[in-house]
């Protein structure tokens, strides 16, 4: 990843988390607002709800005892009690309630049989001792309990009023109906929707009102927590699928005539406009957010390359000074820490280039050195044999002219021996020097080591150390080199095997084709390993330095050529050696076709 | 002295009121008796199916005419057929035919009679013997032919090609709108004489509250009253004539046991409808839903017909009805039983909520509801309930022909019919009542009271024992 596009990740994650940072309060702040209203509405439904309760009750409990304090009841209960048949009073009830608009009324006898029941006639005789079993309460307000009617189990608002009598008392139980008309009369707020969860002692519970079509299974966990606890609880309701909103729902336990509760008042307050505010947020937060990340893109986009223009410069000059150019300079432009760094990094090139100068001037004396040392080495040599026979020439004249010619013959032939030799080494010296350039074709070098190993195949075999070959050839495709050159490279390889190998050994000629050096059609690869003393590490590190050698006769100029000729191909050479393991080389050339780049 | 002026002025008047009363209670012609009744009729003709027949059968006496009557104690009386005479078997009646006619003026024939009666009862061989004899030939003995003939499904009607309906009887109708109105007006020529009032007038589908208002604010003789309306009208000193408790409230399980009917419901398990039987506390129907105008029924005819009602069981046994319903379910909820009954009746929509109350007292679940049509066999064919609680008005004061017609209402097996009319004691026709009952598809609740409201200007009007209407000498006071 450039650096330009790291400066550009970093500047739009920045923009994008203080942005989001920024949406996410707001959202938190209306959230909590928005709970806040929920809650207060909600309240203020309850208590509406409460009043309505009450309101109902009192209304309920007002016309049950205008019934139980009339003339007509009081007369009524007393002939009853004074033993007037029940059966004749079946349908009493009727009349007092539709007079106080009484959905039930019962007017029950002392030890609980129904005498006369209004909105269940056929229950006549059937006792009911809920409120006349012992400690059960006689509550003055009205109360919620379920009532029995022919259709099911009715959840009701009832009152029960004693009838006094001479004797035991009678009773009036009247009340009306809890359905959604009462919830229909709250009127509640938009969003607010009110239901009773109706739990009869016998039969299925039922839901009226707004939530009836609400799986049950979404409600029951907070309806029963509120029954066992008596108390009211919220909880966020998925409030069914058709509608796939969410709801806060309030449960308040209302209380019946005992212990058990016998309804519960469910207001659900639809988190629609919450969500659909949330959501507008949340889509302007990711509004300024996309904005920003884009202006933040823009930005960083400009500001990066601003910054990584120069730096690229650098790095660019940098590369062209490893690729050898020294004359590369970088424009500073600016005076800031980026434009110290370009007059910093063009003072190290100036640095660089004075001390290659030096380094290349201090390397040709050295160089110089060495030929002279090597040549005074060389002609050293030679000169001494040739300076002896002249000496002894010059000696010889003291003797007879027999002795004489027989030492001039014998010191005109050293002599001429010498020269040749002189005349050999200046010629070595001078072909090093006259190294031609390669005439480059398609070789195969296969076939052109197969030449040289059949060439020298005869000399191994007849040598007093036996040298076996082996050839492990890849079936190379043609390289890009000069026949002649090459064929030089290879001989001059065995022969200093050979030289390596006094005791005899065993040459391996190896070839393949290697795709992983980056060039397009790969390279070819020629080894060559002998199986002699082997080089030590410092050895093999001069190995190709002009002039060095190990050998007690050698010129120190056979392996120079060979990486000469190497690098004139485009190619490269390396050695491994271990001590008394044997040496191998290694040698890469470019395929035909490559385009070859001299080093 | 003071004290014999003041005797003199009292006596004075009493005998001025007594002569005062005198003429207000002699016989009068002329006036319209308007009569208000309970339920809806569609059709006049007495063998024509209706919803209703007992309503039906009120109106239809007065313009058809059977070939004999029942009075109030039961005896036969001549009618249509001024005399009869059966073979020694019983099998054979020739009946001989007074010299009437029908209201067009043409003379009742035998002919006539003969098409009558085959209209009636298919089943039987008719022989216009001469002009004035009629033989009727039955399959089996049938000791009351006289009485079976004035059940009103006998009367003589002449049918005109254009359909409409001749009688002989007291009053001709004038006007029929069906379910809605009737005018009967006085048949002058009436073999019986001319009756008194000039017309009878029928209101029907009267409801209980707008007979009541009608009967404070309205002209009527008379309307037919429901149970819970008569103590209101008991305790305000009106007048209020009550039949013995004589209609059959009964439920009639539709299906058979052996119905195979595709499309229908399974036949309820006859434990279960044993068990139902068993849960219905009667005496709380007859007392408190009926208002005592009813009694207990554990018999197809009341107790006070036959004698023998007591000998059936019908107990009221909470305990016995859990365990059979828990055998017909075998340990699962025994399935509802949906139970019909007529809509436009409130007394049946009470007795049927009682029904279901006890029932469900006992583990058992009964649906009722209510039904337009409930009464008729087409209805009942067509009725996807399980069972209907039906009100059948008891035909005859002769238990056997009684039975046979409670038979022929619900659809029981014709040897019940037949056993009943070849009944010489009664312990044959407990015998038929008991096979009739035996598999609880038939459950008989109460005999129900038919009562009916009278003004006082409408005179003689007499109510048999099983709430037939005997009009012939009613006569009305100040109704013009």
């Amino acid at each position: 990843m450039s650096l330009k596009t790291k400066l550009l990740l970093l500047v739009a994650l920045s923009v994008a988390a203080s942005v989001g940072a920024v949406a996410w309060l707001i959202e938190a702040r209306t959230h909590e607002t928005f709970r806040q209203i929920e809650q207060e509405r909600t309240t203020a439904l309850v208590n509406q709800f409460r009043r309505e309760f009450e309101h109902e009750g009192d209304e309920i409990t007002r016309g049950v005892d205008t019934i139980a304090n009339s003339d007509s009841m009081l007369r009524l209960a007393i002939d009853l009690s004074n033993g007037s048949d029940y059966a004749s009073h079946v349908n009493e009830a009727i009349g007092y309630a539709s007079a106080q608009r009484l959905d039930f009324l019962d007017l029950i006898a002392p030890d609980g049989a129904t005498i006369s029941s209004a909105h269940w006639p056929a229950r006549f005789g059937y006792k009911q001792r809920w409120f006349l079993e012992p400690g059960a309460p006689r509550p003055q307000p009205a109360f919620l309990r379920h009532v029995e009617t022919p259709q099911g189990s009715v959840l009701a608002l009832l009152c029960l009023r004693p009838v006094h009598t001479h004797g035991p008392d009678f009773y009036l139980i009247g009340g009306r109906r809890l359905d959604t008309t009462v919830l229909g009369s709250l009127f509640p707020a938009e969003g607010l929707r009110v239901s009773i969860y109706s739990a009869p002692e016998q039969g299925p519970a039922e839901i009226l009102g707004a939530a009836s079509g609400v799986p049950s299974e979404n409600l029951m966990p907070l309806i029963q927590k509120v029954m066992d606890q008596h108390g009211e609880a919220s909880a966020s309701i998925e409030w069914g699928p058709e509608l796939q909103q969410e709801q806060i729902v309030h449960a308040i336990a209302l209380p019946g005539y005992s212990d058990r509760v016998p309804a519960v008042l469910l207001v659900a307050n639809s988190l629609e406009r919450e969500t659909a505010l949330e959501k507008s947020v949340a889509k302007v937060s990711l509004l300024i957010a996309g904005v920003g990340v884009l202006l933040g893109i823009i930005g960083g986009g400009f500001v990066a390359a601003r910054l990584s223009r120069p730096i690229k410069k650098l790095a660019r000059a940098a590369a062209e000074i490893g690729q050898g150019n020294w004359d590369v300079r970088v424009e500073p432009g600016s005076q800031d820490e980026i434009g110290k760094l370009a007059s910093a990094f063009n003072q190290m090139t100036q640095e660089l280039i004075t001390q290659r100068e030096r380094l290349v001037q201090s390397e040709r004396v050295a160089a110089w050195r060495e030929l002279a040392r090597r040549l005074a080495h060389e002609l050293k040599n030679p000169l001494f044999p040739l300076q002896i026979t002249v000496e002894n020439l010059l000696r010889a004249r003291e003797n007879t002219p027999e002795q004489f010619d027989e030492v001039f013959r014998e010191s005109t032939a050293t002599l001429l021996e010498e020269v040749a030799n002189l005349k050999t080494i200046i010629g070595r010296f001078s072909d090093f020097s006259r190294m031609p350039a390669p005439q480059l074709q398609a070789v195969d070098l296969d076939e052109l080591i197969r030449g040289v190993v059949q060439l020298v195949q005869g000399q191994l075999a007849r040598g007093p150390a036996r040298i076996e070959t082996e050839l492990q050839l890849g079936d190379l495709p043609a390289v890009s080199g000069d026949p002649v050159l090459l064929r030089r490279v290879v001989e001059n390889l065995v022969l200093n095997a050979i030289d390596a190998m006094p005791q005899g050994g065993k040459l391996t000629f190896r070839t393949e084709l290697d795709h992983a050096n980056g060039l397009k059609h790969g390279s070819a690869v020629f080894e060559l390993a002998d199986t002699g003393q082997g080089l030590t590490p410092e050895e093999c590190g001069r190995l190709f330095t002009p002039y060095y050698t190990t050998k007690q006769h050698g010129t120190g100029l056979g392996l120079a050529i060979v990486q000469s000729v190497v690098s004139d191909h485009g190619g490269q050479i390396s050695v491994t050696s271990a001590k008394n393991q044997g040496t191998t080389f290694h040698i890469e050339l470019p395929l035909w076709g490559e385009q070859v780049v001299s080093i | 002295m003071k004290h014999s002026r003041s005797r003199l002025l009292a006596i004075s008047c009493l005998l001025l009121a007594a002569a005062g009363g005198h003429s207000s209670s002699r016989p009068h012609y002329g006036g319209t008796a308007r009569v208000l009744l309970q339920y809806r009729v569609n059709s006049i003709d007495p063998a024509a199916e209706e919803d209703h027949p007992a309503t039906r059968d009120r109106m239809a006496r007065l313009t058809f005419e059977t070939l004999t009557q029942v009075d109030p104690q039961g005896r036969v009386h001549p009618r249509l057929a001024s005399s009869w005479r059966p073979d020694p078997a019983k099998r054979v009646w020739q009946l001989r035919l007074r010299l009437a006619s029908f209201h067009d003026g043409t003379t009742v024939t035998a002919a006539d009679v003969v098409a009558s009666l085959k209209n009636a009862e298919p089943g039987w061989r008719y022989t216009a013997t001469d002009r004035q004899t009629v033989t009727i030939e039955t399959p089996s003995p049938i000791t009351q032919m006289p009485e079976l003939l004035a059940v009103e499904k006998f009367a003589v009607v002449k049918r005109l090609p254009d359909g409409t309906l001749l009688g002989t009887g007291p009053y001709r109708l004038s006007q029929w709108h069906p379910g809605e109105h009737a005018l009967f007006t006085a048949n002058e020529d009436y073999w019986g004489g001319r009756s008194y009032p000039d017309s009878i007038e029928f209101q029907m589908g009267a409801g209980l509250r707008e007979q009541l208002l009608q009967r404070q604010l309205g002209p009527y003789a008379a309307a037919e009253l429901t149970p819970d309306g008569i103590r209101t009208l008991d305790q305000s000193g009106q007048e209020v004539l009550l039949s013995r408790p004589a209609d059959l409230l009964v439920i009639l399980f539709l299906q058979p046991d052996n119905a195979g009917v595709a499309g229908r419901k399974k036949p309820i398990d006859p434990r279960l409808r044993q068990a139902l039987s068993s849960a219905m506390d009667r005496d709380a129907i007859s007392n408190a839903m009926l208002q005592k105008k009813g009694s207990p029924a554990s018999g197809l005819l009341p107790q006070w017909l036959t004698g023998y009602e007591f000998l059936l069981d019908s107990a009221f046994d909470r305990a016995r009805a859990r365990k059979l319903a828990a055998d017909a379910g075998l340990g699962v909820p025994s399935p509802p039983i949906s139970l019909a009954y007529d809509f436009s009746d409130p007394v049946a929509k009470l007795v049927a909520e009682r029904i279901a109350f006890d029932a469900s007292q006992a583990g058992i679940t009964v649906r009722p509801y209510g039904e337009s049509h409930v009464n008729s066999k087409s209805a009942q064919a067509s009725m996807n309930a399980d069972a209907v609680l039906l009100r059948l008005p008891l035909a005859s004061l002769e238990p056997s022909v009684a039975l046979a017609a409670l038979a022929g209402d619900l659809g029981l097996a014709p040897e019940t019919a037949s056993s009943a009319l070849q009944a010489v004691r009664p312990e044959d026709l407990l015998q038929a009542e008991r096979k009739a009952l035996e598999n609880f598809r038939v459950l008989p609740v109460a005999h129900v009271s038919q009562a009916l409201w009278l003004n006082a200007n409408a005179h003689n009007w007499q109510q048999l024992p099983n709430g037939l209407w005997d009009l012939d000498q009613l006569w009305v006071e100040g109704v013009r």
